[in-house]
Parts: structure tokens; C-alpha cells; sequence
């Protein structure tokens, strides 16, 4: 599966001291503490402080020592109390303290003057108001978030599915790089086998007589079906190809730019195994012209389009993007692999080097071959 | 016909438009003022007449006596008069609800009230934006692992 990094870089984007704790009381004790601070940073009033507090004041009469309000109301806010008297009134005020314990009588007169103050600010709709757009805010995250998972599930399960290929994938090559290092010493047409070890491995116990070599040859018939058909029958006794229509046949014959080295490349990063082994085997014919080389891509974009096919099903806009992003790939690989560059691994190097080698030799014997079979 | 009962007769019709018209006004008088001629939650509540011009009667129906109960056990009844009368008269039965909203909450939880579910939904806006925003992060790099996948398969896997 992909790598999967930890969440520290997006743990940067939150505060560190966030106010909201496990237990239920002290968060929201800190969540009324700070939009107290937040209120009285906003209606600090600058003055002498005097004996009598904000109700008192506002009730023009004399702040006794056992005020009930003076804690909660100090002279410089009187816009807190005027907007508590305004909603509860005094009475009420007094009366909700007085079933209260000591210890919760703060935290509800914080809760008060919050509530106060938001029905000073929306006198329609006031704390539902806000519970309401909370709600809303809510839901709408829920439902990103879902689209979000739905699309996430999507990617996992691709993902999953190529690894699943990829990890087939190796196992062959690992198999065709074994048949390539025992018959290295062998002569071109032995190294011509050397490519089609792979497609053996893949099928069949049993050698398979390259294309190239005449006695094959002249053993199959002159086909004249598409190009990739005739690779087949040649190449492997039991292998089936896929149905490629004669269309992507003709496809395949248009396409006049590509580098095997590409071609090569994305045998590995196939999605369909059936279109892996029709690579192989046109790979081989391919090698010979380099005029037919650029059916080589067009095997390529062949196995995007059966790629294509097969993600059609799943009837996603997003796989077409994935396609075309795995296309611009495939453009960006065509231009590095002219310079030879491109290539990750040495034993991509040494085949290739291999492959060219034998692209020489097979050119001559090919030439005849070419003849024979018909192109579209 | 003699002038006698003319005018019997003129008098009991004008009696009779007279009658026609108390009755529509009787009408009309009892559709603005809760048609059912019952008190409204608040009047009864306060156990007074409900007039014509009750500023409660349309926000508090008799069918709903403890709405009212809790508002003026909360905010006092001349305290919710004074709020609906600074609101425009559309926006009155909003503002209604909200107070009944609010006051049964206080009732529920003393210490907090509503205050209390406000600050419950914030955190859980933040805790959804929060995973919203790891799992964006999730969906941009399988983006971008799918697309970088062929690079690496390549390099990584021949040999």
C-alpha cells in the first residue's frame, strides 16, 4: 500500500492550547471564560471604580456589602447588566441564583450574561439562532465529509487493485529476469528468447520459438488479421490474446512515436495481465522496424483503452482522470526515454541494452517477416 | 297599508340591518380576537381578561399553557411584552419561540441553560472540520500516490 505519514504537519494548523477539555464542566467553563474576556474586552469602559456595582447602579440604589449581583456585574460593564435586565430581569436573576449552589452560581451568571448579550446583539432570534447555525454548520460538514469518505473508499479500492497487479507483476519479471540470465550467452536468436522468456514464463513451461526466427515463421501462416493476433499465434502455442478488435489493430499502426524503452516501462505498471502478455509479444515484432516501433505505444495506450474499458464499469469521472493522469505520464516517459535517461533500475538498462542488441539482428530477419504479414 | 305599520315595518328592518350588522361586527370582533373566544395561555396564566389587544394572545394559545409558564417563570411576562413590542409584528412569533426555546432550556439546565448546547455544537463543528481536513489530506495523497505510482512501480520493481 501507499505511505502512509502521520498527521503531525496538519497537527501544526491547530493551537496547541485549545481550550476544550474531556471533562464537560471545565471546557465549558473555559468556553464561558473566554467569551466573558471577550465581552469585557468589548464594553471596558475606562473610569473610577466606585462602591456600588453595575445593577445597583442601574437600579439607582445603595450596593449593600451582600449584594448578590456585585460579584458578576462590576461598575465599569454596565451594558452587561442592562442587557441581563433587559431579557431576565432582576427578580428572575436573583431567583436562579438562589437555587444555586456557590460554587455553580458563577458559571450561571456567565451563562446569563452570554445569553443576554446575544439577545442584545439578534433580539429576533438569540441563542436559537446561533444553536441553529451551529446545525446547519454541522450538517454540512457531515455531509462533506461523506462525500469526502465515499471518495477516499473509491481511491483505496484502485489503489488496492493495482497493488494487487503490480505485486503480480513483479513475480513475472522476476520469473523472465531468471530465463534472461541463463540465456544471456546464447547467440541473437537465444537473446531474441530472452524477451520472450518473459511471455513464457507467463504462459507456459515450455519455450516458446521467437518470431524472428525463420523456422517459426515459415511454419505459421502469413496472417491477416491485426497485427497483435498474428504476434500471438506465432509466439505462444496456448495463449489467447484478448479480444482486441481490428480497430485497435489500426490503432496501433497510427501511433509512429514511441521508444521501446517506454513501451517496455509499462509493461510493468499494467493493469491487465492479458494485456501485459500481448505487450510481450508484440514487443518482440516491434523490435525489428523501428517503423513498427511505434506500435508499441499504441500497445500501451491499447492497455489504457482495455484499462479504460474496465474502469468504464465502475462509471467514475474520477478514474478518467486517473487515466489521463497515467496518459500524461506515458507523454512525459516518451520524451525522457529518448535520452535514455529515464530508467530507474540498472536491470531495465541491461534489457534494454539487450533489447537493442538484438533490435539490430532482428531487423535483418524481420524483414522478411514484414513482408509476409499483413499490417492492418 | 296604514302609516302605523309603514313605519313598524321600517323600524323592524333598520332593526334587522341593525341586528345584520352588530352580528358581522360581533364576527369580525371575535376572528381578531381568537375566534374561539377562549383566553389566551397568557391571560389565563395571568388570570385576567384577554382583550382584543393582547400582544400575547397570538403567540401564546390556549392549547399551549406551558410555553408561556416557562417564558414568565424566566424572563417575567413584562419583560417578553417589552422584547415583542421593540420586534416588528413579523418577526414576533420567531421571536416567540426563541424564548420558549430558551427558557426551557434554562429550566432543563439551570446552571447553563442553552449555553450549554451551544458550546457542545462548537466542539463538535470543530472536531468535524478537524476531520474534514485530515481526511482531505488522506484524498490528496492517494491523488497524488496513484499518479506517482507509475513512476515508482517502474523504478522500483525492474531487477
Amino acid at each position: 500500500m501507499g505511505n502512509w505519514r502521520g498527521m503531525e504537519c496538519f497537527l501544526v494548523l491547530f493551537p496547541s492550547n485549545e481550550p476544550r477539555k474531556h471533562i464537560h464542566k471545565g471546557s465549558l467553563e473555559r468556553f464561558l471564560d473566554l467569551l466573558l474576556i471577550a465581552l469585557v474586552v468589548l464594553m471596558t469602559l475606562k473610569g473610577g471604580t466606585s462602591g456600588a456595582c453595575a445593577a445597583c447602579k442601574y437600579q439607582r440604589r445603595r450596593c449593600a456589602a451582600d449584594c448578590p449581583l456585585a460579584p458578576y456585574f462590576p461598575a465599569e460593564q454596565p451594558k452587561l447588566f442592562q442587557n441581563v435586565h433587559r431579557l431576565f430581569g432582576v427578580r428572575s436573576i436573583v431567583k436562579i441564583l438562589e437555587r444555586l449552589d456557590e460554587i455553580q452560581r458563577p458559571e450561571a451568571m456567565k451563562s446569563i450574561i452570554f445569553q443576554s448579550y446575544v439577545r442584545d446583539r439578534s433580539p429576533v432570534h438569540g441563542c436559537l439562532g446561533v444553536t441553529q447555525q451551529l446545525q446547519y454548520m454541522i450538517w454540512l460538514a457531515e455531509e462533506e465529509l461523506k462525500a469526502v469518505n465515499s471518495q477516499l473508499q473509491l481511491y483505496r479500492s484502485q489503489n488496492d487493485g493495482q497493488n494487487q497487479q503490480n505485486h503480480n507483476q513483479i513475480m513475472i519479471n522476476d520469473l523472465g529476469v531468471g530465463v534472461d540470465n541463463k540465456q544471456q550467452q546464447d547467440d541473437v536468436t537465444s537473446q531474441l528468447d530472452l524477451g520472450m522468456g518473459l511471455n513464457v514464463n507467463n504462459n507456459q513451461s515450455n519455450v516458446v520459438a521467437p518470431f524472428f526466427s525463420p523456422l517459426p515463421v515459415s511454419e505459421t501462416q502469413q496472417p491477416q488479421m491485426s497485427y497483435t493476433y498474428s504476434c500471438s499465434e506465432v509466439n505462444n502455442n496456448g495463449y489467447s490474446p484478448p479480444a482486441y478488435n481490428t480497430d485497435s489493430g489500426k490503432e496501433i499502426m497510427t501511433n509512429n512515436n514511441n521508444v521501446w524503452g517506454v513501451h517496455n516501462r509499462f509493461m510493468y505498471n499494467d493493469n491487465n495481465g492479458g494485456g501485459f502478455n500481448n505487450q510481450n509479444e508484440s514487443c518482440h515484432e516491434m523490435k525489428s522496424d523501428s517503423g513498427v516501433m511505434g506500435i508499441q505505444s499504441q500497445l500501451v495506450n491499447l492497455q489504457m483503452a482495455s484499462n479504460h474499458q474496465q474502469q468504464e464499469e465502475e462509471d467514475d469521472a474520477h478514474e478518467y482522470d486517473e487515466i489521463h493522469q497515467f496518459l500524461e505520464i506515458i507523454d512525459d516517459r516518451q520524451s525522457f526515454a529518448d535520452s535514455k535517461e529515464a530508467y530507474a533500475s540498472s536491470s531495465g538498462e541491461t534489457l534494454k541494452e539487450q533489447i537493442d542488441e538484438i533490435g539490430e539482428n532482428e531487423l535483418r530477419s524481420a524483414a522478411t517477416c514484414f513482408s509476409l504479414t499483413s499490417v492492418n | 297599508i296604514p302609516k302605523r305599520e309603514t313605519k313598524k315595518i321600517k323600524r323592524f328592518q333598520e332593526d334587522i340591518r341593525d341586528r345584520n350588522f352588530l352580528v358581522n361586527q360581533g364576527i369580525i370582533y371575535t376572528y381578531m380576537s381568537n375566534y374561539t373566544n377562549s383566553p389566551c395561555a397568557a391571560c389565563k396564566f395571568l388570570r385576567r381578561k384577554c382583550t382584543s389587544d393582547c400582544v400575547f394572545a397570538p403567540y401564546f394559545p390556549p392549547e399551549e399553557p406551558t410555553k408561556f409558564a416557562n417564558v414568565h417563570r424566566i424572563f417575567g411576562a413584562s419583560n417578553v411584552s417589552k422584547i415583542l413590542q421593540e420586534v416588528a409584528p413579523h418577526q414576533r412569533e420567531d421571536a416567540v419561540n426563541s424564548l420558549a426555546y430558551e427558557a426551557e432550556a434554562r429550566l432543563k439546565d439551570p446552571v447553563y441553560g442553552c449555553v450549554g448546547a451551544i458550546s457542545v455544537l462548537q466542539r463538535q463543528v470543530l472536531r468535524l472540520q478537524r476531520e474534514l481536513e485530515e481526511t482531505n489530506a488522506d484524498l490528496m495523497r492517494y491523488a497524488g500516490c496513484l499518479g506517482g505510482e507509475t513512476t515508482s512501480a517502474y523504478g522500483g520493481r525492474r531487477g
